[in-house]
């Protein structure tokens, strides 16, 4: 047998192996073989053994009330003094860094900055588009106070121009004279107010504001194409007068048409057919400054010419 | 604990829920002091934290921290007087043994007494060898290496300091009954 040649000294070696239970099956077999032929190796196993069990069997007082509390206590203080330490250090940053650079937080902000890009672009594309567009307006909206203003204004003014009280209409006329309308909107409403005011005295006011403007053709137009449309004799002679004055010969046709009119006063008759007679011979012949003065003597020229015109 | 090195100190909570007991039982049964205990518990998981860089990893966790347990011990009894302990543990065995009787459980306390009396009266060296690897539960292989030694000197050490308790014990139990009688 094997266990015959193990001395004793060998035995104790492995007894602490076997107390401590890492003694291999095997060599547990061989030992067990050898104490049951060595009494004093069993006597001190058995002795060693009964202390090795006691000594498992001593009491450990239980960690008292504080230890755990005085723990975390100090595990809390460590930390602030620690980041308090390290928070400027290289080797700190560096590992703020490593706990801050997580793989979800990796994935999260590859993300953010995709959203990002992708948002950039579509502005970039949305403002690339208005730059074409936004160039013209901003030109447009680079004084845009003023005009807001006079708008604001001429709008005032139109809507003067529907006011039921006559004096509040003459008022807008006078004012549409100083404001210098080119704008269309007025002037369409000062040609509305000329062709159908109900009153005489406001019609006249607004042929006098558009006797200024008679260099913009469609304004000479527009009086031209008014003669057809008014019923009051001063009215009447007043455009025809003022016809006249502008030379304005396609105003003949317009004329002869009023003349044809059965309830046409004889004195605007008179004066109709006297400008009829100017304009169809005074060919250009007299500047219109010395043809403004002359018009107002134009019913003492002889008439005689009238009626070969008229027939 | 590479948790915790990693900077995840909040991590040391849980090795404090797990190992502050056997460390308790490792420097009771070294100082047999309760108090003074509880102090190097919290000593060793200090150093723990203060010196978490030094733990490699490849090593188990518990051989390091008997590392830094052993240098706490050895460092307190530089400071202190064994003497301290002795008497510490004296008057607990003294205490036991004034109020012995006939009683089971009284006797059993009182050989427990005898038992950690002798523990205390091992050198410092015969004592730590067996509470590492009888109430620490460290394999020798461990131990050897925590003691950077060979295995065969830890079992050889093991054996001999657990003789040498044998002979305490038998002594101070020996003394005991003579002091009855």
């Amino acid at each position: 047998m094997e266990a015959r040649f193990r001395n004793c000294e060998e035995v104790q070696q492995e007894l602490m192996d076997w107390l401590a239970g890492e003694l291999p099956e095997t060599d547990k077999q061989t030992m067990a073989a050898h104490l049951a032929q060595c009494p004093s190796c069993q006597h001190e196993l058995d002795s060693l053994q009964q202390l090795w069990t006691n000594m498992g069997a001593l009491p450990v007082p239980a960690p008292s009330e504080e230890l755990r509390p005085n723990f975390y206590a100090m595990l809390a203080d460590f930390k602030a003094e620690e980041q308090r330490r390290q928070r400027w250090s290289v080797q700190g940053l560096l590992q703020r860094l490593r706990e801050w650079w997580q793989p979800a937080f990796a994935q999260r902000l590859a993300y953010g900055a995709v959203l990002l890009l992708v948002g950039l672009g579509i502005g970039y594309g949305l403002k690339g588009r208005e730059m074409g567009a936004g160039a013209d307006e901003s030109l447009a909206q680079a004084a845009p106070s003023a005009p807001a203003e006079a708008t604001a204004r001429q709008v005032g003014l139109i809507s003067r121009l529907n006011n039921p009280s006559a004096v509040q209409r003459l008022q807008a006329v006078s004012d549409a004279q100083e404001v210098a309308p080119t704008n269309e909107r007025v002037l369409a409403a000062l040609f509305s107010t000329l062709n159908q005011d109900p009153n005489v005295n406001v019609r006249l006011a607004t042929l006098d504001a558009l006797a200024g403007l008679a260099d913009d053709p469609t304004v000479r137009l527009g009086l031209v194409r008014s003669l057809a449309y008014q019923e009051s004799p001063l009215v009447q002679s007043a455009l025809a007068d003022l016809m006249v004055q502008l030379q304005e010969r396609r105003s003949v046709r317009p004329l002869r048409k009023l003349l044809q009119q059965d309830n046409l006063n004889e004195q605007v008759k008179n004066k109709i057919e006297q400008s009829i007679q100017s304009l169809s011979h005074e060919r250009a012949p007299a500047a219109p400054p010395t043809s403004s003065n002359s018009y107002e003597t134009l019913p003492d020229n002889p008439g005689t010419l009238d009626t070969s015109v008229a027939t | 604990m590479l948790q915790v090195k990693a900077g995840q100190v909040e991590k040391m909570g849980l090795l404090f829920e797990r190992y502050h007991r056997p460390l308790l039982a490792f420097f009771y049964h070294s100082t047999s002091n309760a108090t003074a205990s509880e102090d190097l518990v919290q000593t060793v998981f200090y150093r723990m934290l203060k010196y978490r860089h030094t733990f490699s990893g490849e090593g188990e966790f518990r051989t390091w921290m008997y590392h830094l347990a052993r240098n706490v011990l050895a460092d307190t009894a530089r400071k202190n007087k064994p003497s301290a302990h002795h008497q510490d543990i004296a008057n607990w065995a003294e205490k036991i043994a004034g109020g012995a009787s006939a009683d089971a459980h009284l006797q059993r306390t009182q050989e427990m007494a005898q038992l950690h009396q002798a523990m205390a009266r091992l050198s410092p060296d015969q004592r730590e060898v067996l509470v590492l690897s009888r109430f620490q539960e460290l394999k020798y292989e461990q131990i050897a290496q925590l003691l950077n030694t060979t295995v065969g000197a830890v079992k050889v050490r093991a054996h001999r300091a657990l003789c040498q308790l044998k002979d305490i014990y038998l002594q101070l139990d020996n003394g005991s009954k003579v002091q009855k009688l």
